[in-house]
């Protein structure tokens, strides 16, 4: 379903991405692993159409990246790790905004939104009466998903998705993610919290300044590097070594 | 939490079935309702949102409508003249508008995350903005024509069919407009590259304001001036060189003289504008994506290390170092200065907003020097740059990074005095002394009378009362306040009474040099001006914050 030949992507002189090689099938929850700057976003910016890639090819779906991007863009739901809206629109205004662009008539997009506002625990009033400006974090959280899923995507990437969500939230983003998964669709999932990535991804991928690191089961990665947790093999893998022992020098060097 | 929602196929919405709007059209909904509730609205619920912005559009749309009565002040001249002059202008404001609206329309780095993944073709994206540009830059130029279709009518070689001709050639212009600060960015794209897109379209849009206005005065004065030698008609060749005569000899060909001159330049207006359109919303239209692309992969843009020690350094050194011992005020100051250098958004709207504050008192230096007004143009253009730091403080309280801000609140300062001291500061260093050396240059050389130079002095001393009256209400504490609030008619009220006020002195100060006590004038003004700057620092001292909403 997502396939990778060499994708590498170039800041100037800096590269962001090195020669990435994957294929993801459908049904897998992917986690995708890093720490800052190792090239995730940029990667996933590259598989959603927006950032070119500067070497190598991609392919979603059978379509490539570089020829049919408007196709891909159709087969791909994408939650940002900014969760940008536009802040003055109200919910309702910008998710059928969205389904509109997708080619979605207005009332099969409304059915499926109230899918969601029941799934998320939203009222149909809050979506209709505030502009998007004043939802809390986790609520304008709700509404890119929302907004990621209308057109029913087969394949899903998201970035930090659960910044901002509440427990409850959390765990119905966790369920979500499986039922996904289970309906077929690939979904890669980038976040900093592994102990979620290691609960629900069938398969991790690590990066590093752009290079991957390992790719297999999370248990099965840990197991052969011995790391006992997917955070130990983490940081023995990304070289983040006596961080503990850094972060007591520093609590005692920083007195006022 | 309820159970997930199944996404499988059996529940999947039908593809294109029913009814569903086209890109196109969605696209210029959203674009234009963006336009009219700005793009951050944070705390507002709907009801209130489009309701205040439409308000304040529709004070805008007063204000050109109200401006363009003075076009009335060409009634009884031919179609041609009347028509020249309606274009210079129209092309001035549109000119202003799109460029400054241009920048935050077409290549939004925060749209990128909501669009860019969706399958939307750049073209449609483009078509759609452009589409919104010239529909507001329609309502505006229709606005600010409202009073001159009647007049137009009653030209002596006029007649009802001015009114359709107008419409037509009036829309011709706003599409030209558009189509020229768009074709602008494309080249900028295609011949610069993307690395240097960001500060090339800063530049770009700036110069181009800056022109549009500087351009939208000074020409008018240049054809007054010439006005009194020879008849404004199409007949002279150096009018081809002319966009609003084109326009005008649309205008003319139609509905007025039907010159043969005028035919050729409507041929000029239509070639001129297909020509821009074409290239702009046709043949260069498939670099806006790569343009989007760049901006969504651009990073920061470096500092020069160089720029950057030199305004530090600057902080450090008497007299700066005496003058910001504060030391919120020396961070404010240095906030605003890294602002007023450096953030796209801030030059985009201040500058050109200050182009006619620095162009406005050589049209008066021109006029003296032609005769026209005597001491008081003189003084008039010093009263105008003393307005420059009041302007410039009431723009700086808006960026698109107002949240930000909050920072101030949480600081352990009892109220905003000292962050509206050190943007103050800011504005008075690097922007008014340049703008004021500048102009007392401009003013050496073309005043006919070097001793009238003294005549700058009145309404220079009362500048710094000027740039308190800001602070007084704790506005003008820096990047406070969301773009869209900038947009607000109501905002140029203060400007307007300070710059009555201003003319009043000037005119008090002309008539105390023609009175040879002019002395004394500037001695009793400078006890006033000390007075109320330490009444206005007294209140701008003791202001608290304004609550949060």
């Amino acid at each position: 379903m997502i396939s990778l030949q060499r994708l590498t992507k170039r800041f100037g002189g800096q590269t962001a991405v090195d020669a990435l090689t994957l294929e993801i099938p459908g049904g897998q929850i992917v986690g995708f692993l890093g720490p800052n700057g190792a090239g995730k976003t940029t990667t996933l910016r590259m598989l959603t159409g927006m950032l070119e890639p500067t070497e190598g090819t991609a392919t979603i779906c059978g379509f490539d990246l570089r020829t049919d991007p408007v196709e891909v863009k159709r087969r791909v739901g994408f939650v940002p790790d900014s969760g940008a809206v536009f802040e003055s629109l109200t919910g309702l205004e910008y998710l059928e905004m969205v389904a509109a662009l997708y080619a979605i008539p207005a009332d099969a997009a409304r059915t499926r939104i109230r899918q969601f506002l029941a799934f998320f625990d939203l009222s149909f009033e809050t979506l209709t009466d505030k502009l998007l400006g004043a939802y809390s974090k986790g609520m304008r959280r709700k509404v890119v998903i929302t907004a990621a899923l209308l057109h029913n995507p087969p394949v899903v990437f998201f970035d930090e998705p659960l910044d901002g969500l509440d427990a409850n939230a959390a765990v119905g983003f966790k369920a979500l993610i499986q039922t996904l998964a289970q309906e077929g669709k690939a979904i890669v999932y980038s976040s900093h919290v592994l102990d979620v990535v290691e609960r629900v991804c069938d398969r991790v991928i690590l990066v590093d300044k752009g290079r991957l690191l390992v790719d297999g089961r999370p248990d099965a990665l840990v197991a052969a590097h011995g790391a006992g947790t997917l955070e130990k093999l983490f940081i023995q893998l990304t070289g983040a070594s006596g961080l503990e022992q850094r972060a007591q020098d520093f609590a005692r060097t920083f007195r006022p | 939490m309820n159970a997930p929602p199944k996404l499988d196929g059996s529940d999947t919405p039908p593809p294109a079935s029913g009814r569903v709007p086209t890109q196109a059209r969605v696209l210029r909904k959203l674009f234009l309702t963006l336009f009219l509730r700005g793009r951050t609205s944070r705390g507002l619920q709907r009801s209130g949102a489009p309701g205040s912005i439409g308000r304040k559009l529709f004070l805008t749309l007063l204000i050109y409508a109200l401006f363009g009565c003075f076009g009335a002040t060409f009634a009884g001249r031919p179609v041609f003249a009347l028509s020249l002059y309606l274009h210079a202008i129209t092309l001035m404001f549109l000119g202003m508008f799109v460029a400054a609206s241009a920048g935050e329309v077409l290549f939004n780095r925060e749209e990128g995350d909501i669009l860019l993944h969706r399958p939307v073709h750049p073209r449609t994206l483009l078509w759609a903005k452009v589409g919104v540009l010239v529909e507001v830059s329609l309502w505006l130029a229709v606005a600010l024509n409202l009073a001159t279709f009647v007049v137009g009518c009653f030209a002596p070689d006029g007649g009802w069919r001015f009114l359709p001709v107008h419409a037509v050639s009036v829309a011709l212009e706003a599409l030209f407009c558009a189509g020229s600060v768009v074709l602008a960015y494309q080249l900028c794209l295609r011949w610069f590259g993307r690395e240097r897109l960001e500060g090339l379209m800063t530049t770009a849009q700036v110069l181009l304001a800056v022109v549009a206005v500087a351009g939208g005065q000074v020409v008018p004065q240049l054809l007054m001036r010439q006005g009194r030698h020879v008849h404004l008609t199409s007949d002279h060749l150096w009018m081809a060189a002319l966009p609003p005569a084109w326009f005008a000899g649309l205008d003319d060909a139609l509905a007025g003289s039907a010159a043969r001159s005028s035919w050729a330049l409507a041929a000029m207006a239509f070639v001129a504008t297909g020509g821009v359109a074409w290239l702009a919303f046709g043949r260069l239209s498939n670099q806006y994506g790569a343009g989007l692309m760049a901006l969504a992969e651009a990073k920061a843009p470096r500092t020069p290390k160089g720029g950057r020690r030199w305004l530090h350094s600057l902080v450090e050194i008497p007299p700066l170092s005496w003058w910001l011992r504060k030391p919120v005020e020396r961070a404010s100051f240095l906030l605003t200065a890294a602002y007023l250098l450096r953030d796209r958004d801030m030059k985009l709207r201040l500058y050109p907003a200050l182009a006619p504050m620095v162009i406005m008192p050589v049209i008066f230096l021109m006029r003296d020097a032609g005769g026209g007004t005597g001491a008081f143009g003189v003084a008039f253009a010093g009263s105008y740059l003393a307005l420059l730091p009041l302007l410039s403080l009431e723009l700086i309280e808006y960026s698109q990074h107002w949240q930000a801000s909050d920072l101030f609140r949480a600081a352990p300062v009892s109220g905003p005095a000292p962050f509206c001291n050190g943007s103050r500061r800011a504005v008075l260093l690097l922007l008014t002394v340049p703008a004021i050396l500048v102009a007392t240059l401009i003013t050496g050389v073309l005043t006919r009378d070097p001793a009238r130079l003294v005549l700058l002095i009145p309404g220079i001393l009362a500048l710094p009362v000027y740039a308190m009256i800001p602070c007084v209400r704790g506005r003008a504490v820096p990047l406070c306040r969301p773009t869209e609030e900038a947009k607000s008619a109501r905002r140029a009220l203060t400007p307007i009474v300070v710059m009555l006020l201003a003319g009043v002195l000037s005119g008090l100060a002309a008539w105390a040099w023609s009175g040879g006590w002019l002395a004394s004038f500037l001695a009793v003004e400078l006890l006033l001006v000390v007075l109320t700057y330490g009444l206005l620092r007294s209140i701008a001292a003791r202001a608290r914050w304004s609550p949060m909403e």
